[in-house]
């Protein structure tokens, strides 16, 4: 399997009143074809901002370096801005939290769907143009699963529910059929029964087309089940990154272990107990303690934390800490 | 044990100007009846507009019910009567930063309701909000800060601790976890049992996640369109719910596998 997105070193440097600040540190990422990845970071991670480094939103005032930033064949730092666009806007979409707030209130939803219909696919003279983007944008609401299409086509943004809205935001974001689609946390505050709908259907949409899908996170327990790899993010910096399974059954990094008890807590906690949490809180953009940034709260934190660990490698499961909870058997 | 709260033929109805006719009358809560020891934890579940925030709003005395009383330790709670509601229940709510005020300090905001409600010197109310601080994992020092100037664990803590101050019998909490970070979480639900351990106090929460809901509640109650379909304990209805609502918003994947997986031990 190759990777498409290929990313090494990414690092993000922001200006602030305390000075220069890493927003990311050397934040390291593949993304294979059609395949399904989770990127888990509490408030404050910058996976975000990677998101948006990846699409090319770029505030000028951010300084951007890495190693490699790789799109396919294209390595999108060396683009310029023009090219960059093209090739972003062929092959990537991006679908937001609060999908109400994205979609235009003046406009109908269904004129909305129609203009993100490509010129490209479009035949014929302007009356044939104009029936068969009502087709396509059609046949795009019945995709992602929109049996009413008549009624969401006639409607307002704010009369859809949070559910339909964000369908309606997927349906727009594939509509020239993109080889990477970035949700960035898509069912942040919805219920779990329609979180679990958006998830089927991006998952079926992934299955079905090859698409490739970067799902951002806070929340352990709001994940696709069918993803095959997660990365966990903390204070930008990559902690633990490989196979869910793996990475859920056998944890390196004490941070990933100390989100899995925090997160799935019922299995060994009995009810009304104490969990078990990471003291203190995450620390702000202005005070980022040097070396592994999660120092100050993890609960085997050494001297040797002050310097940044490496990223080591065990199989396809990599994770970055002097002290790992496993042990690992070296082969030479 | 008496019951600390009774709530009797509880319903909200909202009426609309339709047109030149009569006003549409929505209703957003039809009566409910139901009762709350002291100390016991209560969860409220339900889908979206199913009326969780409203049974909440109504507890806690922010809006006027239509229909029905709501008795607490045997007494009738006047609806109109704030002064006496906020002594006795208090609210959190989800968004933290929104529900403090920019332009006061923590300290000030804090010394508000005990201004208010209580017959103390400056010096009694001061030396109460150091020590309601510190309840809540905060420093005293925290009394010169600006809302916005501490992170959301903390703007949590001080609506906590906002909720506390003045000693009540019941905080009502609508979705206070969902906008949290997982180990901020994990670190308010600790808190939150701490809390409830020494002061006794009950707890009315609505929230989505099955897990919390687990984790936290003594009882479970289901709404579905205004109307309270299940109210039982949260070991009967995870064990044998008698809805199809019910299994539904309590199912998890995750909580299904820690189910089998303790089922599998025994």
């Amino acid at each position: 399997m190759s990777n498409i997105l290929d990313i090494r070193n990414l690092t993000i440097e922001l200006e602030t009143s305390a000075g220069v600040v890493k927003v990311l540190d050397k934040l390291s990422l593949q993304l294979a074809e059609g395949e399904i990845h989770t990127l888990v970071g509490e408030s404050g991670s910058g996976k975000s901002l990677l998101a948006k480094a990846i699409m090319g939103f770029i505030n000028p005032r951010w300084k951007i370096t890495a190693d490699r930033l790789w799109w396919r064949h294209y390595d999108l730092l060396a683009l310029n801005p023009v090219q960059r666009r093209l090739v972003t806007g062929r092959d990537m979409a991006m679908i937001f939290q609060n999908p109400g707030s994205y979609l235009d209130p003046n406009t109908k939803v269904g004129e909305q769907l129609r203009e993100t219909i490509p010129q490209s696919e479009l035949k014929g003279i302007y009356l044939r143009r104009k029936a068969t983007r009502t087709v396509r944008a059609e046949r795009l609401l019945h995709r992602v699963g929109i049996k009413d299409t008549a009624k969401v086509m006639n409607s307002y943004p704010q009369q859809l529910s949070e559910g339909i809205a964000q369908k309606v935001s997927i349906a727009m974001a594939i509509a020239h059929n993109p080889k990477l689609l970035i949700a960035d946390e898509p069912t942040t505050a919805m219920e779990p029964n329609t979180r679990n709908q958006i998830y089927r259907l991006l998952a079926k949409l992934s299955a079905s087309q090859g698409m490739s899908i970067l799902m951002i996170t806070q929340d352990l327990t709001a994940i696709i089940p069918e993803t095959q790899r997660m990365s966990l993010v903390y204070c930008g910096q990559l902690m633990e990154t490989g196979p869910t399974e793996k990475l859920m059954s056998e944890p390196f990094h004490p941070y990933t272990d100390a989100m899995l008890k925090m997160s799935f807590f019922n299995q060994d906690v009995a009810p009304k107990t104490r969990l078990p949490t990471l003291t203190g809180a995450i620390p702000t953009l202005q005070h980022m303690p040097i070396g592994c940034r999660l120092g100050p709260r993890c609960p085997n934190a050494r001297r040797a934390c002050i310097h940044q660990p490496r990223l080591s490698k065990v199989k396809q499961h990599q994770f970055a800490c002097h002290f790992p909870l496993i042990e690992i058997v070296h082969h030479d | 044990m008496t019951d600390l709260l009774e709530v009797r033929n509880l319903s909200k109805y909202y009426s609309f100007k339709n047109g030149w006719l009569r006003p549409t009358r929505v209703c957003a809560l039809e009566p409910i009846n139901f009762s709350v020891k002291r100390g016991e934890t209560i969860a409220i579940m339900g889908e979206t507009g199913s009326g969780k925030s409203t049974l909440a709003k109504l507890i806690a005395g922010a809006e006027v019910p239509t229909s029905g009383e709501i008795y607490l330790n045997g007494e009738l709670l006047d609806p109109n009567n704030y002064q006496q509601r906020c002594r006795e229940i208090r609210m959190i709510f989800q968004d933290s930063f929104g529900s403090l005020n920019p332009q006061l300090t923590i300290g000030k905001q804090l010394l508000e309701p005990l201004r208010f409600n209580t017959a103390w010197t400056p010096a009694e109310r001061q030396e109460h909000v150091y020590v309601t601080l510190q309840k809540v994992g905060l420093l005293p020092d925290h009394f010169d800060f600006y809302p916005h100037m501490l992170s959301s664990g903390q703007q949590q803590r001080v609506c906590i601790a906002r909720a506390i101050i003045l000693e009540p019998q019941i905080i009502v909490a609508d979705e206070a976890f969902a906008s949290l970070d997982p180990s901020i979480r994990a670190q308010i639900i600790n808190l939150i049992l701490d809390l409830q351990e020494d002061m006794g106090i009950s707890f009315i929460f609505a929230s989505h996640s099955p897990e919390i809901v687990r984790h936290l509640a003594d009882k479970i109650l289901i709404m579905h369109r205004g109307k309270m379909i299940e109210f039982d304990s949260t070991q009967a209805l995870l064990t044998n719910p008698k809805e199809q609502l019910t299994k539904i918003l309590l199912q998890s994947e995750q909580l299904n596998k820690a189910l089998k997986h303790t089922t599998t031990q025994e």
